[in-house]
Formats: C-alpha cells, structure tokens, sequence
C-alpha cells in the first residue's frame, strides 16, 4: 500500500537535479575538453561526499533526534581505511620498480621491510602496524570502510544509549568520542602516521596512467551516484512506519515507549546506520582531497555538520544537501583568498578569518529567525495540503 | 479466580517521601475499576510503577495468568505485554497526521526491521478506519494531529490505546476537557471495552465515576484507603475525611 519512494516529488526533483548537475559537470571537465579545471571537479565532487555525510547527519538527528556531534569520526574512519589501501598498494609498487633494478630478486619479507620503510620512515618506524594487516588487500578494506565505522557507532551507541543518555550529554559524549580518536591518531605509535596522516591518496594504484583529469571525473560521478543512491535510501527508511516512530522518538521519546517501541533499538539502528553511510561518504572523499590526517576528524568538524543541516533545515533531507552544498562552496570560496578584502578604514575585513564569523552569525541568526532553515523557503512554494 | 495484574505489598519512595506506602492491588480479566484519591496520594505513581518508569523499593509487581514479575522489565517490554496508557495530558506525536499516529498504535511486531519493512494491509486500513470512526475523528485522519483540539487530542490517544489491542487499559483523566455529551460517549467506551479486558481509570470527577458504575478503590497518602462500590466508599468517615470532606464534592 505504501507508494513507491520514487513517486515521491522530493526524491524525484533531487535525483534529476543531481544528474543534470553530474552531465553538466562532466561535460565541461577538461577530460571531455571543456573550462572547467580538475579541482574544481574535485571540490565538486567531495562536495558531493559531504553532502552524503550531511544527509547521515539529518536522518540521526532531524528524524531521530540524535545530535551526534561525533559523525565525522566516521567520515574519516572511512577516509583512512580506503586510505590504507592506496598508500600501501602504491607503495608497493614503487618498491617492486625500483627494486627491479637490483641484480637479485628481493624475496617478500625485503618488499614487506621496504613498505614499512617508506610508509612509516616518517614517523620514525620500519615495522608495519597490526592494524594494516589487510591493507593490500582493496576489497577487505573496503569492506572496513562500512565495518570499523558500524562497530564502533554500534558498540558506542549501544553503551549510550542503553544507559539512556539523551541530549545535550549524549552530544558531549560523542564531542569526547571524536576528540579522542583525533588524538590517538595524531599519535606516532598509533600505526597510522599520527600527524601526517595518509597523503597521495590521490595516485590509485592500478590507475597510474589514466590523468588526474579523468580520475577526478571518475571520483566524482561515483559520489553522485553514492549521494542519490544515499538519499533514496534515506527517504525510504523515513518515508513509512520506521519514519514515523523515529519522529516520535525526536518529539516524545517516552510515549513511544509505552507504545512498546524499544526506543533504544531504533536509536542504535540509525546511529549505526548513519555511521556506515559517513564512512562510505568519507571512502569517497579523501582520495579526491589527496590526503588524511587526524585534524579532519577534531571535534570542530562534526560541529560543522551540525550547522551545515541546521542552516539547510532539519528533517526534510533535501535541506542537509543544500546547507551542506551551500555553506561548504562558500566556505571554499572564502577561504580560498578570492573574496575581495573589505577596507574599512580602520580596519580590513580579510574573509579567510572573518568567514568562520560570518558562519557563525548565519547560524545564530538561522537558528533565531529561520528555525526550517533555507529549505523552510520550499514550504512558501509548496503549501501542503 | 486468578487476577490479571496483582500488585503487592510495593512501597516506593522519593528522596524519603513515601509515594506509595504498601500498596496492594488486584484487578480482574474484564473488569472496570475507578480509582480516585485526592491529589498526592500515589495515583500517578501506581501507573508508573504498572507500567515500567518506576521501579519500586519493595514488593511485587504480577501479570498475567503465569504471574510474569513486570520489575525486571522495561516500558516497551511491558507495553507489548499488554499494558496500555493513556496519559493525563494528551500526548499524541504532533509533527504526524492522525492517521499515522494510528498507524504506530497498531498491534504489529515493534522491531525497527519490521517497521522499515511494513506494508499497511487492507485490514489495517481497515481497522483504522474503524477506530476513527470510534473516536469520531473519520474527517480528520489526514490532519496534522497537533492541529486538533484538545478533547481530539484526547479521543486520539483513547484510539491509540484502543489500537494496541492491551489487555489492560491504564487511563488517566479520560473526560478531562470534553463536554458533556464526549464524556457519556466515553463513559459507554469505556464500559464497552470493560466487557473483555481490564480497564484501571484513574478520575477526579466524582460525577464520571458514578457513571462509569463500577467498583471504585480509594488512595490515600500511597495505600488503599477503601474499596467498594461508589455509595460504599462514599459513605466511609475516613474517605469523607481526608478527601471529599475537604474537595468539597459529593
């Protein structure tokens, strides 16, 4: 009886926008001999990574309630388990090349030694770490793309939530989960190069002559297809009866459980759920950003999320790719020293510092004035009925 | 004769105030009890207790005709069993139209898979459509449910608890905020219903109860205080003394 998710006129308008945009997109790259530069097809496309991310963050917190201020460390969990591949396969290969040089064939073990040198020279080791056993292994890391961020928000969430811990402690638990992970990883010993984190994750082994122009659109249509394959997802686990009780769990967690929902259970679902779908956002992104390290999983950047959906407008899906999409190009824009310096006489406005200001008011004023944020509008034009 | 819920001997505190003092309870298969106290005598309390928010420090808590203990279990853990409530103030999922609100009342499996995976059936729709007709809400199945009125509100959650198909129905203040002719509509509901579970009123009004003609158990300061028919209880000194000598009804 349920109508089917793709009747529905969101998922409908989202799904055709987005493969107008990806066809625009790749019909102007320069690998089909058009204007637009390989990194901004990067931008474009790890913008379209965060704005899976974003739509993790609304389905947890704009439909269930949850202000994770934790789901970055997912996003980059992800980002580090594919990371892990392409570092040590391309690694690999570098030292099969040069040691083809030598006049006897090294044997494994002196491959294995060579990686380890190479990988973790930086930080002062030769050993390779327990933890990247399976690293040069692509599926198995792929498969821990969606495994270490699920186990982590399953065991996390299971401890929070069972103890009923709700709100603004649940929000600074997962600030502490986040910062914690930051700083193990900013660890030299933690086995993934502390603060250097994973760098040339760009170079795809297997890849090695295809251009950056052509991996970059490669990359980039692989996060449209994972964003709408993301969004439709999203709306139909929110579109029926699963929907409806985690909207109740957001507005009156307790009635919901004298209607005999085990709250706890649906909470965990989608935490973990969210969880997964960051870390394949974040699988996503870092090898177009070219580079991970601990600092992009600092508290602060799971608080971005939370204002980027809130900015969008909370519980309507749409609204996290428009915050998301909106305030992280403009964030680019801003940073990136081409907005033009404000003189005041007295002062000088230099957007690379006054943007996170600017953010900051926006998001004030969002939260006051405009609680639907900029998707709130799309209610002016579209009365329900 | 075994009795559905039984619940005794449980004293509970808060921060040294006794709640409720030794209170023990019996309620029948198909059976409507009234129970009034003035306010502060444990009549929330012994709901919560029921129904799993609050654990007592002594006593036992029975249900059902192999006696589970309901201490050990949670809210959703009892409400599956059986239990329904209707809270004082009506608290219905605002953000949901009425017909959704029903949806999520219905007798289904409560795991988050079965919810994602759940197709509404004809007999589903069905039953829902008699329910509305029930709380005579047919016309506003559609409507945002925070856009009713208050005594919609309130025949909402009487359909939702309706819907959970309990075995024992937990109702707060029904006819508080409804008119005259909502509250005979309810007092028949109620005795309809009465006919094949247990239906535990808690009421204020004294006029409700009488119409609601059935036995009625008195708190006080936590404990039974009298139990009997309405004239019976009415015409105890200490009930007269410590509650209707001093509200002033009849």
């Amino acid at each position: 009886m349920r109508r089917s998710i793709l009747s529905q006129p969101s998922v409908i308008i989202v799904l055709l926008l987005l493969t107008a945009f990806t066809v625009a997109v790749v019909g102007m790259s320069e690998a089909a001999g058009g204007t637009l530069s390989t990194s901004l097809v990067k931008t474009l496309g790890m913008t379209l990574c965060l704005c899976l991310v974003a739509i993790a963050m609304d389905l947890v917190w704009g439909y269930c309630g949850i202000l994770s201020l934790g789901h970055f460390a997912f996003f980059g969990l992800g980002g580090y388990m594919v990371g892990m591949w392409i570092m040590y396969a391309r690694t690999e290969q570098i030292v099969v090349q040069a040691a083809q040089a030598a006049t006897l064939p090294p044997t494994p073990q002196e491959i294995r030694d060579a990686i380890g040198t190479q990988i973790f020279g930086v930080v002062g080791g030769a050993r390779i770490p327990p933890i990247w056993t399976f690293a040069d292994s692509l599926w198995i890391q792929l498969l821990l793309v969606v495994l270490v961020p699920g186990i982590l928000a399953l065991v996390f969430g299971w401890l929070a939530f069972r103890s009923r811990v709700t709100g603004v402690y649940l929000s600074i638990l997962t600030q502490a989960m986040t910062l914690a992970l930051s700083l193990y990883l900013f660890q030299n010993d933690s086995g993934l190069r502390g603060n250097n984190g994973l760098s040339g994750l760009q170079n795809i082994p297997g890849w090695e002559s295809t251009p950056q122009s052509v991996v970059s659109i490669y990359f980039f249509v692989a996060s449209a297809i994972a964003l709408g394959a993301g969004y439709v997802l999203a709306a139909w686990i929110v579109s029926g009866k699963f929907g409806s009780v985690v909207r109740g769990i957001r507005d009156d967690e307790a009635r919901v459980r004298f209607l005999g929902y085990q709250v706890e259970h649906y909470k965990l679902f989608v935490f973990t759920l969210t969880a997964v779908i960051a870390g394949i956002a974040g699988a996503l992104y870092y090898p177009q950003a070219g580079i991970i390290n601990p600092a992009e999983i600092a508290p602060i950047a799971s608080i971005y999320l939370a204002v980027w959906v809130a900015i969008g407008g909370r519980g309507r899906l749409y609204g996290a790719i428009i915050g998301a999409a909106f305030v992280s190009l403009l964030s680019t824009w801003f940073t990136g020293g081409r907005a033009p310096d404000i003189n005041l006489g007295f002062a000088t406005i230099q957007w690379v510092d006054w943007w996170q200001v600017l953010l900051g008011v926006a998001f004030v004023c969002v939260t006051l004035f405009a609680p639907k944020g900029i998707g709130g509008l799309v209610d002016y034009v579209v009365r329900k009925p | 004769m075994s009795a559905l819920l039984e619940v005794a001997g449980v004293s509970v505190a808060f921060d040294g105030f006794k709640a409720i003092n030794n209170l023990s309870f019996e309620i029948e298969e198909a059976e409507l009890r009234a129970i009034i106290g003035p306010n502060g005598a444990g009549k929330t309390t012994f709901m919560d207790i029921v129904t799993g928010k609050t654990r007592p420090d002594k006593g036992r808590v029975t249900w059902g005709p192999s006696n589970i203990s309901l201490l050990r279990k949670s809210e959703a853990q009892i409400a599956r069993l059986g239990i329904g409530r209707k809270f004082q103030r009506p608290t219905v999922f605002e953000d949901q139209s009425v017909f959704d609100n029903l949806v999520m009342a219905l007798k289904k499996p409560r795991g988050p898979m079965s919810a994602i995976l759940y197709r509404r059936d004809e007999a589903d729709t069905d039953r829902i459509h008699a329910l509305a007709e029930e709380i005579g809400l047919t016309k506003e199945l559609a409507r945002r449910s925070g856009e009713l009125s208050h005594g919609q509100k309130q025949w909402l959650e009487i359909g939702m608890l309706l819907a959970q198909d309990p075995q024992l129905l937990l109702v707060d203040e029904p006819a508080a905020g409804m008119t005259v002719g909502e509250r005979q509509h309810t007092t028949r509901l109620l005795r309809d219903v009465a006919k094949t579970r247990a239906v535990i009123v808690v009421e204020h009004d004294m006029e409700f109860v009488r119409a609601l003609d059935c036995r009625v158990t008195v708190l006080h300061e936590g404990s039974v205080l009298a139990e009997g028919t309405l004239d019976h209880v009415t015409q105890d000194q200490r009930v007269i003394d410590v509650y209707l000598g001093r509200s002033g009804e009849r």
